[in-house]
């Protein structure tokens, strides 16, 4: 009888990544760039709803990252780790805004609606992330982080620094708002 | 559009992702690991600093104390360097002082000429 292959990972985990780069090779940390760049940025982009904004808040953090990844606690993710810190840069980014701007920070994202036929038209997903955009932040963020991470409630939670009871209420209220928001009815702040 | 609470986890899930503008990734790279590294080490650096300290001394001393001195000088360190290492003890002390050296570096598996010269190969492949 034929013995089983052995398996290898050939995907090595994040966890194992930040240590061979912390042991000095560099090409460890680039496969986590390659990685999270693109979740990173999505993240920047969604909170901060400005490309240049997000492409300096996604370096930023990576940059960050980098510096510290001595304080990476080993057998945590990456994912929350990286997404935590960019989240952080997008905050102070949005504080600097709201402090030069002299005005408070909408509490909604412009919708921009344009005419109603133009709405109609729009597909699916297009609907649902104007709708997300809608959102006011709070529930906006939960729901990129959802998007990003799934139903690890307790990794959303860290990363916004939230109790994990308020990531699920604020999850679940924001879910209500998109449903209203997807079937055209009027959203009142919750 | 109505959809129930599994539909519209589905929805959001199956977004997909912004497309980060062209570059981000190699511009993150080029900040974080493949930083280009310092013109200078700190051993080159410090090599010049003692080699600039010693030439400003000489020049000083050829312009306050003219040709003599600065001969004087140089014999002074030439008779002193040749005095010391054509003394037995201090060619023994710094043989074994090489030798420990080598040792330790086949000990600990530091070969500095090995990581330049792969740092130079990356470097030129990108």
């Amino acid at each position: 009888m034929a013995e089983a292959p052995v398996r290898v990972s050939a995907q090595p985990q994040d966890g194992d990544l930040v240590a061979i780069a912390l042991r000095g090779n560099s090409d460890a940390f680039a496969i986590l760039v390659e990685r999270y760049d693109r979740a990173v940025y999505h993240l920047a982009y969604r909170t901060l709803h400005d490309v240049e904004e997000a492409r300096d808040a996604t370096q930023e953090a990576f940059f960050k990252a980098f510096r510290s990844l001595r304080t990476f606690k080993p057998g945590s993710k990456f994912s929350t780790w990286i997404f935590a810190i960019a989240y952080h840069a997008c905050c102070d980014r949005l504080n600097r805004r709201k402090r030069f701007s002299g005005d408070e920070l909408p509490d909604r994202a412009d919708v921009s609606p344009g005419p109603e036929q133009q709405v109609i038209a729009l597909d699916e997903a297009t609907r649902l992330r104007a709708a997300i955009d809608a959102l006011p932040e709070k529930y906006r963020t939960v729901v990129t982080l959802f998007h990003l991470q799934g139903r690890q409630y307790e990794e959303i939670a860290t990363v916004l620094g939230l109790p994990m009871g308020t990531v699920k209420t604020h999850l679940f209220r924001a879910k209500e708002q998109l449903r209203r928001l997807l079937s055209g009815a009027e959203v009142t702040e919750l | 559009m109505t959809m129930d609470d599994r539909e519209l986890e589905r929805a959001i899930l199956g977004l997909p992702l912004e497309e980060p503008p062209q570059g981000l990734r190699a511009s993150i790279l080029l900040a974080t690991a493949y930083r280009p590294g310092p013109a200078f080490s700190v051993g080159e650096l410090v090599a010049l600093g003692s080699l600039g300290a010693v030439a400003l001394w000489l020049g000083i001393m050829l312009v306050l104390g003219g040709g003599s001195l600065f001969v004087h000088t140089l014999q002074t360190i030439g008779s002193t360097l040749s005095r010391t290492l054509s003394n037995a003890g201090v060619l023994a002390w710094l043989a074994a002082g090489g030798a420990t050296a080598i040792w330790l570096t086949l000990f600990s598996g530091w070969q500095p000429v090995a990581a330049v010269s792969h740092r130079s190969e990356r470097s030129a492949s990108r």
